[in-house]
């Protein structure tokens, strides 16, 4: 047991004064992000990022870790009181949230749904702590056709399986591919597509490339629809949010099986917590037809609001998991946080719990603390929390952009940064329109170098046999799961294609 | 990519129209773009001496003939099924496959899932274009290009309070002498926050010297 002296120390290292501070301020904005629509956990670390470089990284991470997990617990606020999901993380819960809010027990659904990101948090990362040392064994039997094959996984699961058209999220894929070439081949020393300019020699800074695709194409793109969005309607929060120990008992299954769905999604790359919170949703509603619940879908069940909400934030405790010990971002949060090791020179992966334990354990501990202090700001509050959803839509965007454009000055200060986050920004908004998915793009821009790294290592090391990037057992697999993901896909949009047909014959 | 925007804004032709519903097109001409232009810099490319194979040229080859397939695909499908003119669909997120995996009913509750408002009415109508679209996009790049021009002469303090009533006033506020307010203490807040608090080099312009803390 190893892990429980790590973590004991991790937590001397994570309670000090000023360490608390930063998992306030984290827990604070992320809630705050989680309830505004239109901004994201993602959003909100890249525009950190910057910032940050000064700050000791343990600090800094503590600091983003409680971000992610808080935005997780403030999406869900916006989809019960207004029915308007802020964020896709919240869509499953606003079903039977929002009925809920309808029937005088919007309190209720919001203290569901903070205890319920709780539970969820709480197990995952407990799973991570003792799981990390086999993780981080696993992770040294990986090689540079290894890695390859998990960034692969990781570039088709996002853009094939999750998004919309598959055309359209290999589109997004190759975009991000083309910004990641941009700048100086590390292993040649080649200038690519730089156009000959200096600015271009590092490459295209992943924060301008974030900032510029999430908030200014966010803000123009609701420039664009602006007089078309209908007010909605808010419920007003009344009530106690305390759940009653009867109340507890029948929600406590569903935090657990929603725990359950959400755990292995964490570790693998299929952007985030949608499909894990729909799994949960859709589980929780065949159980309520199976024995009859009269509430389900009608004035809102616990169960609905407590399955997705706990799915959501095991995908994020998982998601730390698979970032620190394999460095692979499993989402668009994991991935700003990737780059922010990059920026502190550190590489996520085996050799970061050797080299690192004193940033490692501290961390893992700090996701402990900051669950606590989420569920002690949320659960109470949450009500408080939603008077953020009074800001005027036109201050709220207005501030996006103008922290936008501080925290891309703020990387170098460089007007070039600049004119780059309104080009991306305008590409952002082009996406928009045109229904391409925009996740990919980060994966893509991420993980391009790492793919052709190890690409080119492994087939160096092969004398240009392709047959290497098949040739162990952990790659064979790799792809045979992702195989089956792709003819799942296909299955599954045959049918709805079908479906579809029928209805509008 | 942004030139099939005036397709879309002049929608109000005759649905008969050939090219109504298919203005992708120009997204798949802007695609097949990039990727002869990533394979004309691979091709042009200095490669230093030395350099192992696969040398630098290799990863951008393959995605710049990714880009033209891509291209290719993505033209061939918007022929054969031009979309509907409509409000801007959903992206990020296959809505059938999370309809399946949530069981979700197509009636009430995928309306939340899709966020759009009239599913329901879309395919039968086509939603007339709306006319106040353009402008705010406009007055907002305008604002950000002109905050990045006054930025260095006129300082943080300034242009970052002339972004913020731009882009309030494009989105919609109606309360212009109250704004001002609302943006220098929004542009003055950040400058102590984030120069005097946490050591950031904000340029001061034309106000240097003027307050201790500007600097």
């Amino acid at each position: 047991m190893d892990q429980l002296t790590h973590l004991l120390e991790g937590f001397q290292g994570a309670l000090t004064p000023i360490n608390l501070l930063w998992l306030l301020i984290g827990a604070v904005l992320g809630t705050a992000v989680g309830v505004l629509p239109g901004l994201g956990s993602a959003m909100a670390v890249a525009l950190l990022l910057p910032v940050t470089f000064s700050l000791d990284p343990t600090g800094a991470f503590i600091m983003f870790a409680s971000i992610y997990f808080g935005g997780l617990f403030g999406d869900s606020t916006a989809g019960i009181l207004l029915n308007t999901p802020g964020n896709s993380s919240a869509i499953a819960t606003t079903f039977e949230g929002h009925r809920m809010a309808l029937s005088g027990r919007a309190a209720k659904a919001l203290g569901t749904s903070a205890i319920g990101a709780f539970i969820g948090g709480t197990i995952a990362t407990t799973l991570v702590v003792f799981f990390s040392p086999y993780l981080v064994t696993l992770a040294t039997l990986f090689g540079p056709a290894e890695y390859f094959a998990l960034a692969v996984f990781a570039f088709v699961a996002i853009s094939a399986v999750v998004a919309e058209s598959v055309v359209r999220g290999l589109i997004a894929l190759g975009l991000g591919l083309c910004l990641a070439l941009v700048g100086i081949d590390s292993q040649s020393g080649a200038e690519r597509f730089t156009l000959g300019l200096p600015a271009f020699f590092d490459g295209i800074s992943i924060i301008v490339i974030t900032v510029g695709l999430l908030a200014i194409g966010e803000v123009l793109h609701v420039a664009h629809r602006s007089g078309a969005d209908q007010p909605a309607s808010r419920v007003v929060a009344a009530g106690s949010p305390f759940l009653n120990w009867r109340e507890f008992r029948t929600a406590l299954p569903a935090f657990l099986r929603g725990t359950a769905f959400g755990v292995p999604f964490g570790a693998i790359p299929v952007g985030g917590s949608e499909v894990p919170t729909f799994l949960a949703y859709g589980t929780e509603k065949k159980l309520a037809q199976r024995r009859a619940d009269p509430d389900f879908g009608v004035r809102g069940a616990i169960q609905g609001v407590a399955g997705p909400e706990a799915a959501g934030n095991a995908t994020a405790g998982t998601a730390m998991g698979a970032l620190l010990a394999l460095g692979l971002p499993t989402s668009a949060t994991a991935a700003m946080m990737l780059a922010a090791f990059q920026q502190y020179g550190m590489q996520p992966g085996p050799l970061l719990f050797e080299r690192s334990a004193d940033l490692v354990w501290p961390l893992l501990a700090s996701l402990f603390i900051g669950l606590v202090i989420l569920l002690i700001i949320n659960l109470p509050f949450a009500a408080v929390w939603a008077k953020l959803l009074l800001v005027p839509k036109h201050y709220l965007y207005a501030g996006i952009t103008v922290f936008a454009a501080l925290g891309v000055y703020a990387i170098a200060s460089s007007t070039t940064d600049l004119w780059l986050l309104l080009g991306i920004g305008l590409l952002g908004f082009a996406m928009r329109v045109y229904s391409i998915p925009l996740a990919p793009v980060l994966i893509a821009a991420i993980l391009g170098p790492l793919a052709e790294t190890t690409l080119r290592q492994a087939l160096a090391v092969s004398e240009g046999d392709p047959a290497i990037l098949v040739s162990s057992p952990i790659t064979v697999v790799l792809y045979i799961v992702m195989g089956l993901a792709v003819a799942a896909s296909i299955v599954q949009q045959l049918r709805a294609r079908r479906r579809r047909a029928t209805s509008s014959a | 990519m942004s030139a099939p925007e005036t397709t879309r804004g002049t929608s109000a032709a005759p649905a008969t129209r050939w090219w109504n519903g298919r203005g992708e097109l120009g997204v798949a001409l802007g695609v097949a773009v990039l990727g002869v232009l990533m394979l004309l810099g691979t091709a042009t490319m200095d490669v230093p001496e030395g350099a192992g194979t696969p040398g630098p040229q290799f990863f951008p080859t393959i995605v710049g003939c990714f880009m033209l397939v891509l291209a290719v695909a993505l033209a061939v499908g918007v022929i054969r099924h031009p979309r509907r003119p409509g409000p801007d669909e959903p992206s990020e997120l296959n809505a059938d496959m999370l309809a399946d995996l949530g069981n979700v009913e197509s009636t009430t509750e995928l309306r939340i899932v899709s966020g759009d408002p009239d599913l329901a009415s879309r395919s039968a109508t086509p939603t007339a274009p709306r006319a106040a679209g353009v402008r705010p996009v406009l007055m907002v790049v305008a604002a950000l290009a002109g905050f990045i021009l006054i930025l260095d002469p006129l300082g943080w303090l300034l242009s970052a309070a002339a972004l913020f009533w731009v882009v309030a006033r494009a989105l919609g506020s109606t309360r212009p002498l109250f704004d001002i307010a609302i943006a220098l203490l929004m542009s003055s807040a950040v400058q102590l926050a984030f120069s005097a608090g946490l050591g950031l080099t904000l340029p001061s312009g034309i106000l240097t010297g003027a307050f201790s803390w500007i600097n």
